[in-house]
């Protein structure tokens, strides 16, 4: 199988990172916001206090033991399931930002709307494998069911996988009714949840129980941890990786106490503190390096991996935002990450989403994708016979070898220009946010509602419909 | 029907069906020009089209004129008997100094696929060898191609020795570093960035 574990660690230093995430495991435990949690680890017989929770090393070792190293992922349409930590990097967009850029640089609120944008670019797209619990979080909608108008969006508008939410555990439950009203009552991963933990060493009540909720039905579950360096946590990447992959190591434990075999993926990151403001800084060489041992720490663990995706500060289609993006998504790709949340779309800090970022991100999810493609070495492939054919004075353009293969050899971007001067001179629009202005037009004219049951169309909206209400009884 | 089967399967690519089509119009009692025009040049019309739009790559617009002048071989004893001519004759090369010939074998395909009788003396051709030949042919046009800018004055030189010539022979240029001020600063009469643009420049130059 083709390896794309380009970039290797020291296995020294990874047991490293491990043993010294069992020692702040079994020195300072791990905070968790959750009565819940807390009394699933008490009756196990953990040491406790307060709502700190200590682990020993076999407590992980054990809990390590039991996580799958493959799942695979049920879509609307069984010919879009996808199989994590199969060898394929599983692409997602944007997740969480509240706003939304335009092509002027005009910061909005994100609405429903967008949601719904976003799903049928979700659906029309060559690279994304499945969708975001929330592409933008709407703000036209009421919060505390914004999560049902997201789900109902994310299974009408395209047959991908979809997430889970984890906004809270409610969030969590009906994520899971709604699953069992299209496929039944089964234990088949039928959605993937992020599970966001607080640092340094904490679990809030909504992460720790929708972790719970998913974990009970034996759902996947991302179980992610992430230092703001020298801010939530320490400056360094090494004090960084052990804080973090002590959080994430707890958050699986709890999972596999619940139910041992719940899918997991594992993921954590690391992100500058900008010194002058104390702000949160995406993108630079130290995600980069997060990214690149995230993956290996993942091999070690035998457990599909997580990475930070197409992330970039600027706030526009410039040569930051693509350099930024290309740096994190293909440090993520080479070095073999299964799973990358905010792979289109995201801007400024995973502030602020867009559509027409969403569009040149694609250009390089799908570069990527093709890069990953192992390289063909069939007979057909080294044309041996040819190549002794044409010998030194030969044209290969007006070869059927070429012919045959010259619209699928090459990956062939969608907005990148490969123009020669004059032709780029002549494009109208020339811009790139214009010319992806553009495609999104058309995709969205292209956009066709996937097939669906009408009964289960009304069975899903008779349920959100009454979820609804209920919520809006209760507030 | 025939002469559309012609059309499509230049079209499609498919040299083999192109030359039985070719026979079976002319078995059938097509007349000639019809089948040249409509079907083979027509198809190649629309070749260029679909390349210049982006639709066509490369090889396949090259199959197709492969395609064509299969087509074309099984026309020429009728075409020989006066019942059509080539649109215009067009002397082409790669300059002086210069070894590249891919951009050059294009334009030369796509020429003949629209009807020109084309003289193609390859690469690294003499200002002498296109003068001599052009006048021995007839030629209306000349066409240069250079990819190296070292060799680009080699176009300036043929280009000024034709013009002494006196022999109303228009020239043409292209290639990877040429471009339109360039061909108006040495004098040419004309310039194309890609192939069927070319093939359109020869058509206005001898409209």
């Amino acid at each position: 199988m083709f390896n794309r574990a380009l970039i290797n660690f020291d296995k020294s230093i990874l047991n490293q990172i491990h043993v010294r995430s069992l020692e702040l495991l079994s020195d300072c435990g791990v905070r968790f916001f959750s009565e819940k949690a807390v009394e699933i680890f008490r009756t196990r017989g953990f040491r406790v206090s307060g709502q700190t929770v200590f682990f020993k090393e076999k407590d992980i070792v054990d809990a390590l033991q039991t996580v799958p190293s493959q799942f695979t992922i049920k879509a609307r349409n069984p010919e879009k399931n996808i199989c994590i930590g199969g060898g394929d990097y599983m692409m997602a967009p944007g997740y969480g930002p509240p706003f939304m850029i335009e092509t002027s640089g005009e910061m909005r609120n994100a609405t429903l709307k967008d949601v719904h944008t976003f799903c049928k670019l979700v659906q029309t797209s060559k690279y994304l494998d499945f969708n975001s619990s929330i592409v933008v979080q709407p703000n036209d909608v009421a919060a505390e069911t914004a999560h049902l108008d997201i789900l109902l969006a994310t299974i009408l508008l395209t047959d991908k996988p979809i997430m889970g939410s984890t906004s809270s555990e409610i969030a969590a439950r009906d994520s899971l009714k709604l699953a069992e009203i299209i496929w039944g009552n089964t234990s088949d991963p039928l959605m993937i949840s992020l599970v966001d933990s607080l640092s340094p060493l904490q679990y809030s009540e909504e992460s720790a129980e929708s972790l719970i909720v998913y974990a009970t039905a034996g759902q996947p579950v991302i179980v992610h941890s992430s230092c703001s360096m020298g801010s939530t946590g320490p400056i360094t990447i090494a004090g960084s990786l052990v804080v973090s992959n002590a959080t994430t190591l707890a958050g699986i434990c709890l999972s596999q106490l619940i139910n041992p075999g719940t899918p997991i993926v594992y993921g954590l990151g690391g992100s500058p503190t900008e010194m002058r403001t104390g702000g949160y800084v995406n993108a630079s060489p130290e995600d980069v390096k997060h990214t690149a041992i995230v993956t290996a720490l993942g091999r070690y663990y035998g457990i599909p991996c997580r990475s930070q995706g197409a992330l970039t500060e600027s706030f526009c289609l410039d040569y930051q935002a693509g350099m930024e993006s290309a740096m994190m998504m293909t440090t993520a790709a080479l070095s073999g990450a299964d799973v990358s949340l905010h792979t289109c779309g995201t801007y400024g800090s995973m502030l602020a989403m867009s559509f027409e970022k969403f569009i040149a991100d694609e250009d390089l999810c799908g570069a990527l994708k093709k890069l990953m493609k192992p390289v063909e070495f069939s007979e057909e492939a080294f044309a041996m016979d040819l190549i002794k054919e044409l010998g030194t004075t030969g044209n290969y353009l007006m070869q059927k070898h070429t012919v045959k293969r010259c619209r699928t050899e090459f990956y062939e971007p969608a907005l990148s220009t490969r123009a020669i001067h004059t032709k780029w001179q002549q494009m109208e629009p020339r811009e790139m946010d214009k010319r992806a202005g553009q495609i999104l037009e058309n995709r969205l004219l292209d956009y066709k509602e996937p097939d669906i049951d009408p009964q289960l169309e009304r069975d899903l909206k008779t349920f959100i419909d009454q979820r609804k209400e209920r919520m809006s009884g209760v507030s | 029907m025939t002469v559309k089967a012609i059309f499509d399967a230049v079209i499609n690519l498919d040299e083999e069906t192109v030359k039985n089509q070719t026979q079976a119009a002319l078995d059938a009692g097509t007349d000639v020009n019809t089948i040249l025009n409509e079907g083979l040049i027509g198809a190649m019309d629309e070749v260029g089209e679909l390349f210049s739009a982006g639709d066509l790559f490369v090889p396949e617009m090259l199959m197709a004129a492969e395609a064509m002048k299969a087509g074309l071989a099984i026309l020429k004893p009728f075409l020989a008997e006066g019942q059509s001519r080539s649109k215009g004759i067009v002397v082409i090369g790669t300059v002086k100094g210069d070894l590249h010939d891919i951009g050059k074998n294009l334009v030369s395909m796509m020429m003949e696929g629209a009807g020109f009788e084309v003289i193609d003396l390859g690469v690294d051709v003499s200002t002498e060898d296109f003068l001599k030949t052009a006048e021995e042919k007839n030629a209306q046009v000349i066409a240069l191609s250079a990819l190296l800018t070292t060799t680009m004055p080699s176009m300036e030189s043929t280009i000024k020795a034709v013009k002494e010539a006196g022999l109303g022979i228009r020239t043409i240029i292209g290639g990877a570093p040429v471009t339109q001020t360039f061909a108006d600063q040495i004098g040419a009469d004309g310039f194309s960035s890609d192939a069927p643009g070319a093939v359109k420049l020869v058509k206005q130059l001898l409209a």
